[in-house]
């Protein structure tokens, strides 16, 4: 029996041996990228300090963020629904994944999310890191898995050459992947749209709607959609059309709290003129349906916002106003962070 | 370094399995059965489809009968604690291990077995109805076996909106007019470990004394154990009452998936989490 043991253990350690022979530390040159952070826009979300963006680790990210193979049938990638020119969000009212499947929710756009500190329409994730997973193994996504898409893809020579880059060997592991994409995704910062150089003092200026616009804003938009994110990330029930699908429950399917059921974190505004159709299921085609909601009255409920409640449930607007309002939405476009002509 | 570790943890577990099997006539360990029984009340669960004429029929204390379809729950962190107190834990780290699923449909995970457990006499059984939070990751890396093993077509124990598992899943139908029932439950804790900032923890702590010892020596004890599924509906938190509204605060919809209604039901068969109740678990009988 010892000697078993011994000649067990002698095995441990020639395998040890091997092991360390193999590992070979190199220096690697992987720089902290600087990103140009807005000045008056708030905190980053903490999660970032423990996963700063590096040059290859964003490129890597940006590389998997495209990477197809991440799905079942190597047909959609992140970037499938999540579309630059549309503010990394689709124009299908439901995410649309494998074979067609159709998804719970509309396809949220990607930005600013360095700044974020409650990711999803229900605010069901925290931090960037964890979120990759849901899409890959979600049946109406990419219905496939971590190791599936490791094995796809690990022994690919530009895959090899980057994780080489990015951390130093080619090991392609599943956190690796979580926070290269995390990477890329911190460095989605929109802040350069009309709005913002007028802001900066640019010399640029309103149009006349646009500036009747910008004062309806402040009076009957802003306290929700506050701050240079054009979010106060509270979850709100607003009285929108209800989604039909029995998973829906908005921010109570997460929290158990009646109070939240329906409740759905304030969407930003910026580059809303390039995401519709808007709400949670796409429920309204353009901006101005939207506004003719708020204007008609929204669904009465016990946890409806107070804000509406105080107003008769509903956001009275002039057809001017509504117009004007639209005018400077389109403020908040950015098309140099879209990759349009600008 | 985290190889190595490995590589003496799986040596030392060799050894392990060898000095056993060479000292058979005084065995230092054995293994111990559960045997779960899925029913309602002291009946024995029969599944059926919305017509069926052979699956079991129950009524709860709302007066409304149902029949179930499905009825899968994950059993995990199984501990067997000794007459004198020492806990034996079950590879409650390790869900490939430690954790199965227990699908009525599928005769097999109705016995699991717990291999190489220490001689003694148990007087209590601990084990998690559910995933506990720090394992609750869907981690495929780690623990690849249960991760396929809860992914599979047939079982779908995956909960992916909240990367954790589907801790129970039950489909079945109500009412004289077979409605579709559907009650799936899990958790949505985020945050950092140990300090969630927000969701609900469906895992559920149970706690069961054998009414006889279970002797673990050249014996190999089974330890038999109810699941009676009448609680889900009728349990001692909650008497449910199935309504296909809208109006979500009036008792239950019948298909609860998201955490507003689920945690009705998971106190039901799991117990409230402030209490020791067992929920819908007991003890049938233990055999020596």
């Amino acid at each position: 029996m010892k000697k078993i043991a011994s000649v067990l253990s002698m095995i441990v350690l020639i395998m040890s041996c091997s092991n360390d022979d193999n590992y070979e530390p190199t220096t690697f040159e992987n720089p902290e990228l600087d990103l140009n952070i807005p000045a008056d826009f708030p905190l980053l979300n903490s999660s970032f300090y423990d996963n700063i963006p590096t040059t290859y680790g964003v490129e890597l990210g940006e590389k998997l963020f495209t990477e197809k193979r991440f799905s079942i049938d190597n047909s959609v990638s992140c970037s499938s629904c999540h579309i630059q020119t549309s503010a990394f969000a689709d124009h299908n009212s439901l995410a649309i994944g494998v074979e067609g499947r159709v998804g719970l929710r509309n396809t949220p756009p990607l930005q600013n999310l360095a700044f974020m500190n409650f990711y999803n329409w229900d605010g069901s994730k925290l931090q960037l890191e964890n979120q990759p997973l849901v899409p890959i193994i979600t049946h109406e996504e990419m219905d496939s898995s971590i190791l599936e898409v490791i094995g796809k893809i690990e022994n690919d020579p530009e895959y090899e050459d980057l994780f080489e880059k990015a951390y130093g060997d080619e090991d392609v592991t599943a956190d690796r992947i979580y926070n290269s994409i995390a990477q890329y995704e911190y460095t989605l910062i929109s802040a350069n749209s009309k709005y913002d150089r007028i802001q900066r003092n640019e010399g640029e200026t309103y149009t006349t709607d646009e500036a009747q616009g910008a004062l309806i804003f402040e009076q009957k938009c802003a306290s929700c959609h506050s701050t240079a994110l054009f979010t106060d990330q509270s979850f709100r029930n607003i009285g929108f059309p209800i989604n039909p699908n029995t998973e829906e429950a908005g921010r109570a399917r997460v929290t158990g709290d009646i109070e939240d059921y329906m409740s759905f974190r304030v969407p930003t505004l910026r580059n809303i003129e390039h995401t519709a159709p808007y709400g949670s299921f796409g429920q309204f085609e353009t901006l101005r349906a939207v506004l003719d909601y708020f204007d008609n009255g929204v669904i009465a409920s016990d946890n409806l916002d107070p804000i509406l409640k105080d107003n008769n449930n509903r956001i009275p607007l002039t057809e001017e106003e509504k117009t004007n309002l639209i005018a400077f939405l389109t403020t908040l476009s950015d098309n140099e962070f879209l990759g349009l002509e600008y | 370094m985290k190889n190595l570790k490995k590589y003496i943890l799986s040596a030392a577990v060799l050894v392990a399995f060898m000095s056993c099997s060479s000292e058979d006539d005084n065995p230092v360990a054995n293994s111990v059965t559960l045997e779960f029984n899925n029913t309602f009340g002291d009946t024995p669960i029969i599944l059926g489809d919305a017509t069926s004429s052979s699956a079991t029929v129950n009524t709860s204390d709302a007066g409304q009968v149902h029949h179930f379809q499905e009825v899968k729950y994950v059993v995990s962190n199984i501990r067997l604690i000794k007459a004198d107190g020492t806990e034996i834990p079950y590879n409650v780290n390790d869900l490939d291990n430690g954790a199965t699923v227990v699908n009525q449909s599928n005769p097999e995970t109705l016995s699991y077995v717990l291999s190489d457990i220490p001689v003694g006499d148990y007087s209590e059984i601990k084990f998690g109805l559910g995933v506990r939070s720090d394992l609750n990751t869907l981690d495929q890396v780690s623990f690849p076996d249960f991760y396929d093993n809860a992914g599979a077509n047939d079982t779908q124990m995956h909960w992916e909106w909240g990367t954790g598992y589907r801790f129970t899943k039950i489909e079945g139908f109500y009412d004289t007019d077979n409605k579709e029932l559907s009650f799936h439950s899990g958790s949505t804790l985020e945050g950092e470990e140990g300090n969630y900032t927000q969701g609900v923890d469906a895992y559920r702590d149970i706690t069961l004394t054998l009414p006889t010892t279970a002797v673990v020596g050249n014996s190999a004890p089974t330890i038999s154990i109810k699941a009676d599924f009448d609680y889900l509906l009728s349990g001692d938190s909650y008497t449910v009452t199935l309504v296909s509204t809208e109006d979500i605060t009036n008792n239950a919809t019948p298909s609860a998936h998201t955490a507003t209604e689920m945690m009705k039901f998971v106190d039901n068969i799991g117990g409230d989490s402030n209490t020791t109740s067992p929920g819908m678990f007991s003890i049938i009988s233990i055999e020596n």
